[in-house]
């Protein structure tokens, strides 16, 4: 067992997340501790309130964006090994946004990865996922059930831009949602400048500069102005869902929304939004990623965690792998996101 | 194939009625008569029977893509429609099929009803070889049915009424009763004369709308109203033409063989007529509680000691047509004038009679009455327009619905399910329980409706992080939550350890004034019932105004 309540465990599962007594630190922790190693800069990895934080180089100036200037931070390149304590930790490409990593923390020998979220397939946007051998391999399982196939990026691309160009015919904005860092940037990356012009909403756009200075190449997109919202007739506006419902997005009259994430590949969720067209776009594994990825590592010893991860425990269990549900420790659950 | 699967993927992409029935005129004016013929027999909700069994359908899914048959139905609960589980599942090898619908339905569907398991399995194997990706779901929703892709049959018969240029009145006429694309064609459909045969089938039943912002009294003179007891019963069409007797349900399913003795009793009426009014359990005394119909239900060709033992009528209230005229478009008081004439020589014990419109003179004495719905077994009052015309569908503004108040009671949710369709990631479908004299929570109902999506949200959130225990897709929840529930009556019931059932509960709303110890009792729920209990059977569909759904 590499993990368990025991406090001679490698990692063992808290009420506020995992932690490495060898190391005395805690990976994407909840609540407030001393040293927090953070996987990516999404609120549900990335928590502010911890004393320190440690993350990979390019993940540093999202982490910033997000926490503010205030809280200490420390970033690693992508493959250093640090010591902290008797544990040795190292951050490998996750592939699910800008600088998201997995950890892989090293105690006597025996290695441990904390995938956080990650997402193996190519996309121009993020590095690429690196696969990492490990005796035990704590999984995402956001999408674990085989009805998550994704498409080739390309052709969700070409959706999308095909109904944006269908819709500036009509004189109707279009509305993507997307998370505001990265999928926004994912989206905005594939877009086809020569339908119109591309607006974000400010949450959205200020995660554009970080994106550039990292080097990733991206469409030109102006920040909306609320002022002009009636002369967006030709143009796309990428905006995050919460402001779906909201009079900010009201204002773009006889809009076509839709919504870009993996949750669209069921009708019922898109019609239950109200949305006019949804886009299975993600940057989590689907499915085949999750149980390609899994098999990969090697690991003799899989948890599952972010998810429903019943029916992927049990199916990777009947293929020989060692593979469980973390359980959280008792606490109220959080909304897991997009 | 291809112009079908662009059709399905737009209609399903699109929110608005009017763009739907847009998209289905184009359909037919772009596709070939043969196959429009076939989309119009699935979109009214038909499927091929006996093709192939869902079970089946999940087995082949896992056979073809080697996953275990357990995970094909836990995506099959996760998702709610297993049509769109399967083209989730299985993947497509080609881009798409120069077949068209009705090809596919006579080479693969249509056959497929005389093949044993192993040759259905092939021959679904062979149409997931050769059709496309965006041909999947549609010819998944083809095999599993409900394939009604948010057009109503009057939508439908609006489209084809725009393609055909008649009456979307005369094309719904002509798209009732018992069709299939192999008797009817579409030029049949549309052929402006009338022919004899549609004098057999049912018009578009007219439908009430519930009272619900509108006091009555809002709705002017007493005068203009004709009141009657609301039945509970199911709504039918008792024709007769040119010695010919049908009966049809609201459902359009023809009824007759289950109801012989009225449509003997309708031979001795004199005229050739269309009847609208409902089916009963009636007995020497008079009306008698739905669920003795329900033993009448689904029997066809009834033995003479269940008629006996169950005898029914058909209450008629209005007259559509008579001797080969159409009275649809004569006001309610001239067709109720008729209706007395042509049925008032009708000898009293007979199977056919006629429904009563109550002479109260205000809208006090009519409240008065209605208090006493639930004692006489009715579910309160139809108020019609006297100058009404019989329209077709749910119109406002000419029949209304009076009904009596729901019964109330507080529940505690003890387990929840996922939903499906819109609801299919919600914990959405809850069992509700109330005290037993012992002190445990025995469920009484199920129920899925009446929380605003932000309620669904927070309960399904308060789900999630409360399971106690699994029972296949159940979850078993602490009990904490207390709700209102609504229902029409109480039954006694096998289905629930609390022996009783409620009919047509629905979530009033969530108290979270009350703690689970303060919800109500098994005993109070009994007691709300009143003499109105009564031991009923499962097994048939009846919707929430007395329609029969399924036959
Ligand atoms: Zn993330």
């Amino acid at each position: 067992m590499i993990i368990s309540g025991k406090p001679t465990a490698v990692l063992t599962n808290t009420t506020k997340g995992l932690y490495c007594p060898a190391g005395d630190f805690y990976l994407d922790p909840r609540g407030s501790v001393k040293r927090a190693l953070v996987t990516h800069a999404h609120s549900d990895h990335a928590r502010p309130g911890h004393d320190i934080y440690l993350c990979s180089d390019p993940c540093l100036p999202l982490l910033r964006l997000r926490l503010g200037g205030k809280a200490k931070m420390e970033s690693l390149p992508f493959g250093e090994r640090r010591r902290i304590g008797d544990a040795c930790v190292s951050f490998h490409p996750a592939g699910h946004i800008l600088g998201s990593a997995q950890i892989k923390v090293e105690v006597s020998g025996k290695s441990y990865v904390v995938s956080g979220d990650y997402k193996p397939d190519k996309d121009g946007t993020c590095e690429e996922f690196e696969l990492v051998k490990c005796h035990g391999f704590v999984s995402e399982c956001t999408f674990g059930l085989p009805v998550y196939r994704w498409k080739k990026e390309e052709e969700v691309f070409t959706q999308i831009n095909h109904w944006w160009a269908s819709n500036a015919e009509e004189g109707r904005p279009s509305i993507v949602f997307a998370y505001s860092l990265g999928k926004a940037q994912r989206v905005l990356s594939g877009l086809d400048t020569s339908n119109g012009p591309i607006l974000m909403h400010p949450a959205a756009h200020s995660f554009l500069e970080p994106y550039r200075k990292a080097g990733i190449s991206l469409p030109e997109a102006a920040k909306v102005d609320q002022a002009k919202t009636g002369e967006y007739a030709q143009a796309i506006i990428v905006a995050p869902p919460a402001v779906e419902e909201s009079g900010w997005t009201r204002a773009f009259k006889g809009c076509r929304k839709s919504l870009a994430s993996g949750w669209m590949t069921i009708r019922g969720q898109r019609r239950r939004q109200n949305l006019d067209r949804g886009f299975v776009l993600s940057d989590h594994a689907d499915w085949n990623g999750l149980v390609g990825v899994i098999s990969a590592t090697e690991a003799d010893e899989v948890l599952l965690t972010h998810g429903n991860g019943d029916a992927l425990a049990r199916y990777l269990c009947e293929k020989g792998i060692r593979a469980k549900v973390l359980e959280k420790p008792s606490g109220p659950q959080e909304e897991k996101e997009p | 194939m291809k112009l079908f699967s662009r059709l399905f993927h737009d209609l399903d992409a699109m929110t608005k009625t009017n763009e739907r029935v847009e998209r289905l005129g184009l359909y037919f004016e772009q596709a070939d008569p043969n196959d429009s013929i076939w989309a119009c027999w699935f979109l009214a909700g038909n499927r091929i029977k006996g093709s192939v069994k869902t079970s089946e359908l999940r087995a082949f899914a896992s056979d073809r893509t080697g996953l275990p048959d357990w995970i094909v139905s836990e995506s099959h609960e996760r998702v709610g429609d297993l049509a769109e589980t399967l083209s989730l599942l299985v993947e497509a090898k080609v881009s798409g099929t120069s077949l068209s619908l009705s090809q596919l339905v006579e080479a693969f569907i249509k056959p497929m009803v005389f093949m044993d398991r192993e040759e259905r399995r092939n021959c679904i194997y062979r149409a997931w070889d050769v059709l496309g990706p965006e041909d999947f779901l549609p010819f998944h929703k083809l095999l599993t049915g409900a394939f009604r892709m948010g057009v109503s049959k009057g939508n439908l018969c609006k489209a084809l009424a725009l393609f055909g240029k008649l009456e979307p009145a005369f094309v719904a006429q002509r798209l009732t009763g018992n069709w299939t694309p192999e008797t009817a064609s579409l030029d049949k459909i549309l052929n402006p004369k009338r022919t004899e045969e549609s004098l057999c089938l049912p018009f578009p039943f007219f439908l009430a709308c519930p009272i619900q912002d509108t006091a009555p009294d809002e709705l002017g003179s007493v005068e203009d109203w004709q009141v009657e007891w609301k039945w509970d019963g199911i709504r039918a069409q008792l024709i007769k033409s040119g010695g010919n007797v049908m009966l049809w349900s609201r459902g359009e399913e023809s009824v007759g063989e289950s109801f012989p003795e009225i449509i003997r009793a309708a031979n001795s009426i004199p005229s050739d007529v269309c009847l609208d009014g409902e089916i009963l359990a009636w007995g020497k005394n008079g009306l008698r509680p739905f669920s003795r119909l329900q033993k009448r239900l689904g029997r066809k060709d009834p033995g003479p000691t269940i008629m006996k033992r169950e005898p029914v009528r058909f209450q008629a209230y209005d007259l559509l047509r008579l001797k080969g005229k159409d009275l649809r478009e004569q006001p309610l008081r001239k067709r109720r004038a008729k209706l007395v004439e042509t049925l008032d020589k009708l000898p009293n014990e007979f199977p056919i009679g006629l429904s009563s419109v109550l002479a109260e003179k205000s809208w006090e004495e009519l409240a008065a009455l209605h208090r006493q719905s639930r004692d006489r077994g009715v579910e309160g009052f139809m108020l019609k327009r006297r100058d009404s015309t019989y329209q077709s569908g749910r119109v406002k503004g000419g029949w209304f619905k009076w009904k009596v108040d729901p019964l109330h009671a507080d529940m505690v949710m003890v387990s929840a399910q996922l939903g499906h369709g819109k609801r299919s990631n919600l914990y959405s479908d809850y069992s509700l329980a109330v005290w037993n004299d012992r002190g445990e929570l025995v469920v009484v109902a199920k129920a899925y409706s009446g929380l605003t999506d932000k309620e669904l949200k927070e309960v399904d959130r308060f789900v999630r992080a409360n399971i106690t225990g699994r029972f296949g897709p159940v979850r078993g929840v602490r009990p904490e939550l207390v709700f209102e529930v609504a229902f029409e009556g109480v039954r006694f019931s096998g289905r629930h350890k609390s022996g009783v059932a409620l009919r047509f509960p629905r979530i009033k709303r969530r108290r979270l004034d009350k703690k689970p110890s303060e919800a109500d009792t098994l005993e109070t729920v009994r007691n709300l019932a009143g003499n109105e209990t009564s031991r009923a059977e499962d097994g048939t569909r009846i919707d929430e105004d007395g329609n029969l759904l399924l036959f």
